[in-house]
Parts: C-alpha cells; structure tokens; sequence
C-alpha cells in the first residue's frame, strides 16, 4: 500500500510528487463542447463548485456526471462510480432515470451511483470521515471504486444553521475549511472528482460588493446575483463554475384580446476562477434526454 | 591623521568628488562603510552613482588591503557595503511582469521571505507558478538558472497550466535568442518545456502536521539539493484556518515555521513565496478586508504584497518591504502566465 495513504506513517519525503507532464485527468460531463470548455471536464484532485439560482441546471448537471463518470477513461470518463450526498429530497430518481437512457453503453448504471441524505453541515463533516473505509475498500472490492463525489447543495446545510453574529460566522468559517480540507485530502488519496453545488445571493448594493473571480455579481433572471456562502468559503473550492439563466422573448401572439409572449429559456456556463481555465462561457441546453452545450 | 587624509586623497575618482568627500567630513575610509550610498548622495549633493562609484572603488581599495593582511577583526561580520554588494550579485526572481517587477525593486529578492495575498481568483497560483518557472531561466538570459520548491496546500496546482507557463517561458527565451543571434553554439535554449517541470519539486499537504514536517524537512532537503532558490507554499493559510481550539497553539505554530522559513532563506540564499488568502475583518463598525492568520502573523515576513481588482484590472501593491517604497503595479493574468497589463502596454505603446 502506498504509504502516503496511512497518516500515521507519512514521512515529509513520501509527500514530494514526480510532476508528469500528462495532464490532470478528468471526469467527462458527457458532451463534447462542455467538455472543450473545461479542457476535458471536472478535474480530479481537486473541488469544482457549480453555483446557480434554481431552475439553471446545476441539479441536472451533477446528475449527468453521475453516470459520464462511470464511462471508461478511454472515453474521458473515470471508470468508477460515483456518490451523490444530497440535502434537498426527495432524490430526482426519475429524471436520472430519464438521464441514463443517453448512455447506452453503461451497464446498469443506477447500480453504480450511491446516494445519501444529509442533514446538517455537521452531518456531513460526519459522513465524509466515515467516507475513508468505504473509498478504500471499494478500491480492493469488484465494485468499480468511486471517483466522483457531488454534495447537493452545500449551501442549503448553511443557509439556516448559522446566526449572523460573530461567534456564529466564525464557527461557521471553520467548518468550512474542515468540510473542504477532508473532501481535498480524499480527492487527492483516491483520485476523486468532487462537485459541490452552491446557491446565490442577491447583490444589493453592487457598487461595494467584493469581487471574487471574473466578476462581482452576474445577470440571472434580471437578477443581480453573486455566489451564497460569502468569502471564507470562496477560499475552500479550487475552480469555480457559475449557471446563468436569462428569458429571452421570441415572438407574440394575439388570441382575442390576449397578448400571450412566448419566451425562451437560454442557459450560460461561465469560469468564475479556476487554476486553469480562463475567463470563458458556453451556452447550453437541458433536453428530455441530456444536458449538452451549444457551438458558439 | 595624514595617513587618513592619504587614503581618501588616493582614491582614483574625479577631484571634485574627491574635494566633496574630503570637505564633507569623510576624511578616512571605514567611515563610508557606516553609511548607505543614499546617506552620501544626500550629504554631498551628488547623484547616487557617484556615491554608489565611490563605495566601488572604496571598496576596492580596502580589498586589495584586506589581502594585505588587515582582515576583519570580527569573524563572520559584514560590512554594509558587502551586503550591497551581496545583494546585488544575488538576483532577482522575475515576475514576467516588468512594472511589478520595477517596484519590487527588480523582482522577488532572494535570501528574504515574502508574502503575498490576496482574493480568490486574482491569480496567486498564477504567480506562484510563474515563480516556479521563472527561478529555472538560464543565467545566459539573465536568470538564476535554479529550481523550485512548490508546496501545494489546496491543490490548486494544475501540470497542464504550469506546462503552458513553461512553453510561454521556453518561447520568450527562445525569441530572445534569435533576437541576439550571438554566439549561436554557445546559447542555445537547451531546456525543453517539460524540463521546466522536473525541476520543480513538488509536495502535496493534506494536513497543518503535513505542512509542518515539510518545512521542518526543507533544511535537510535543500543541502541535499543546493540550487533550489525558492521555495513556494501555495497557501500557507488553508489548514490553519479550520477551527483550532488552542488558539494559542496555532500562533506559536504559525511563528515558528515562519522563523524556520526566514533562516532557510538566509542560510540557502533563497527567496520564499508565501501564498495567503484574505479575510474579512470587523473594526470601527464595518468589514474590511486583511491578511488571514492574524496580527502576530503581520510580521513573520520580510515583504508583503497585495493583490487586488482596481475596477477591470488586477494590481500589486507593496504593504511591506524594508527596501522598496510602497507603489502599486497593473499586472495580467494571460494564457502565457504572469504579464503585462494589456491597457498598460498600450499606454506604453501610445507614448
């Protein structure tokens, strides 16, 4: 066994890495154009957060990853399964069904994705400390070994936990950094991809918001919104991905004394921060079966 | 007292400045080794290369009677005029930014810890990459021609990206070279990108102990591996940040990895990056924004850099440094690395 896998026998010489000049391997999100966006996809190692209001897709997405993840690397998936901690239930197990029709080649692929629900923030600091044994014996286990985690949402488990006072925010920021250090030290043991879905907030008073990444706030439905959770967690993920979502109106109808609009919903991927992705958008869509995105 | 008078009266410089040294007191040798070229410069109305000129020669002078036999009395002491000397021949660790560069006073100084901060985003990876990179130019371009270790808290370290830099950084020194066209044989770039990646040493941390036992490690280390000339924790905050119960226990921590840092860069002549995130900080009634890591870090580090968004563009600013005034510098973030603000350049080119 590697012996930077066992804590107690780490040794500060076994911590210095050969630095490959292969790339950073990669979980595919299941389409070509996404996938260009991200240089291959969510990146292994490291935490990718998805921040959006609701109705974006981030939901979706994570759902998509859950099986493109199971594909062989070959295809620029990761061979393994993958883990879905969520807080907000019920678990869409019918839209994943739905999902699952677009890969073909999987063989049961509902099989290959554990789910579990998560209560507090502190439940789920919990849950990832028990996470070790279960990562470790599915890499010596028949099952596929897991190599994605998403956590859907993390900021549901702050929102309403915390009071606004100092004592609070400080416990707060420090749970954030334990959350984030476990996820990073299993990402970087057993190869994951991590996913962590955020919430946003509105922007109020945009002239003093602070800018963290490519922008202070971003246009969503007209609204003004940044990413929920503040600075201190901004400083937990490594990359940074924002949904936007915008009506756009395509056409009017008259029936009777009625002026009926039709609208269209157009959906934009954009890299907030991240090591290494440049400031970069895409458009994309959520059909029945896929999420994929647009030629620009 | 003739013989003083001889010595500054022998010194081959022009008999003006000879005149004003004499004029202006400085009558004996040791006593321009006690002041700083600026002190001179000031004192006796001329321009700091005069003074700077001076102390050359000066020093000069005392050398060739140093071999003579009067050495200095005490062992391992150093004259002002030998750090100056030092400090110059030392180098500097370009940031491929020359105005940030230019109020860092030439680069990131070697031999000195320095900390640099600043929002998620704003490209602190980016530099520590750069740095990483940049400590390997030959020294026929100018560089140190020295390697790196890359201390890697968050993970946020990318191979791809640090390949990108190291093309960027191949390419530049190769257009450098078709641009002299000398000595054809003698200069070729014989460093291939993924070279760049070899010299970087790079440790992963997972832990606050992990991090601890590296840099207690470093010493040992680097003897083993002396052309190591920086040293970058990309970040040194992130595991301090977890909530410590002993509060006290973090500090004496934090304070004695700095003090280790601070006495490998002296001892091994290196620089060393430190990498820290910002905070938000409640004083007089509304947030602002500070260093992590608190007060008692504020002074763990020779120098201090901030980096921050001015409307679209990023900038440095200089919080601290001994050497340098405090100045702030537009910087890029391009797919090359670390350059040149791209509007900044463009006031360059308009002039």
């Amino acid at each position: 066994m590697d012996q930077t896998r066992s804590p107690h026998l780490m040794k500060p010489e076994d911590l210095l890495q050969q630095l490959n000049p292969t790339p950073t391997q990669k979980c595919t999100i299941g389409c070509p154009i996404l996938d260009r966006l991200l240089n291959g996809g969510i990146p292994c190692n490291s935490i990718t957060e998805l921040v959006a209001e609701s109705g974006c897709g981030k939901t979706q997405i994570s759902l998509q990853l859950l099986l493109s993840a199971q594909l062989p690397t070959s295809l620029g998936g990761l061979s393994g399964s993958s883990l879905y901690l969520f807080s907000e239930s019920p678990f869409p197990i019918r839209r994943l069904v739905q999902l699952s029709s677009a890969f073909p080649t999987l063989n049961n692929p509902l099989e290959k994705i554990l789910t579990h629900p998560l209560h507090s923030a502190q439940h789920l600091f919990d849950v990832l400390s028990e996470l070790d044994s279960l990562l470790l014996s599915r890499e010596f286990s028949s099952d596929p070994p897991i190599k994605l985690i998403v956590i859907d949402s993390i900021a549901a488990l702050f929102r309403y936990e915390f009071e606004n006072n100092a004592r609070d925010l400080k416990q707060r920021s420090g749970l954030f950094f334990r959350i984030s250090s476990k996820l990073k030290e299993q990402a970087r043991r057993f190869g994951l991809a991590v996913v962590v879905i955020n919430q946003v907030v509105d922007v109020v008073d945009s002239s003093d918001g602070l800018r963290i990444g490519n922008w202070t706030y971003l246009y969503s439905s007209e609204r003004k919104v940044c990413a929920a959770l503040g600075l201190s967690w901004a400083n937990c993920v490594n990359t940074r991905l924002f949904l936007t979502r915008h009506e756009e109106r395509i056409g009017q109808e008259v029936i009777g004394d009625d002026h009926c609009v039709r609208t269209q919903t157009r959906r934009f991927i954009r890299v907030a921060f991240a090591p290494h992705l440049p400031d970069s958008y895409c458009e994309f869509v959520i059909s029945r079966e896929k999420v994929f995105g647009l030629e620009r | 007292m003739q013989r003083v008078e001889m010595e500054i009266s022998s010194l081959p410089i022009s008999a003006s400045l000879r005149g004003k040294l004499i004029s202006g007191g400085y009558t004996c040798l040791s006593f321009l080794f006690s002041v700083s070229p600026s002190d001179i410069a000031r004192d006796l109305k001329i321009s700091e290369n005069e003074a700077l000129e001076i102390l050359r020669v000066a020093s000069q002078r005392r050398g060739s009677e140093r071999s003579n036999g009067t050495s200095s009395i005490v062992n391992g002491a150093q004259s002002a005029w030998e750090m100056l000397n030092e400090e110059e021949s030392l180098g500097r660790i370009t940031t491929s930014c020359s105005e940030l560069d230019d109020i860092l006073g030439g680069g990131i100084s070697c031999k000195e810890v320095t900390e640099i901060g600043g929002v998620p985003g704003i490209g602190k990876t980016q530099l520590g990459i750069q740095l990483a990179v940049n400590v390997q130019i030959p020294m026929d371009y100018g560089g140190l021609q020295g390697k790196a270790i890359y201390i890697d808290t968050e993970g946020s370290f990318m191979v791809e990206r640090a390949l990108q830099i190291a093309e960027a950084c191949f390419e530049d020194m190769r257009e450098y070279h078709g641009f002299l066209k000398r000595d054809l044989q003698a200069c070729q770039v014989n460093m291939q990108p993924k070279d760049f990646l070899e010299n970087i040493f790079y440790f992963r941390v997972c832990s606050y102990t992990e991090q601890i036992a590296v840099v207690n490690y470093l010493e040992k280390f680097i003897s083993e591996h002396k052309d190591v000339k920086v040293v970058i924790i990309d970040s040194v905050t992130f595991h301090f940040r977890q909530d410590f119960d002993d509060m006290a226990l973090r500090t004496r921590l934090l304070g004695g990895m700095a003090l280790k840092l601070m006495k490998l860069a002296k001892k091994f002549t290196l620089a060393v990056i430190l990498l820290n995130q910002v905070t938000t900080k409640y004083t007089d009634g509304q947030y602002q924004l500070a260093l992590a890591l608190g007060d008692s870090w504020s002074h763990a580090c020779t120098n201090r850099v901030i980096l921050y968004w001015n409307c679209n563009e990023r900038y440095a600013y200089i919080d601290k440094s001994p050497s340098v005034r405090s100045a702030a510098a537009p910087y890029s973030v391009t797919g090359r690395g670390i350059r040149s603000s791209v509007s900044n350049s463009k006031r360059v080119k308009m002039m």
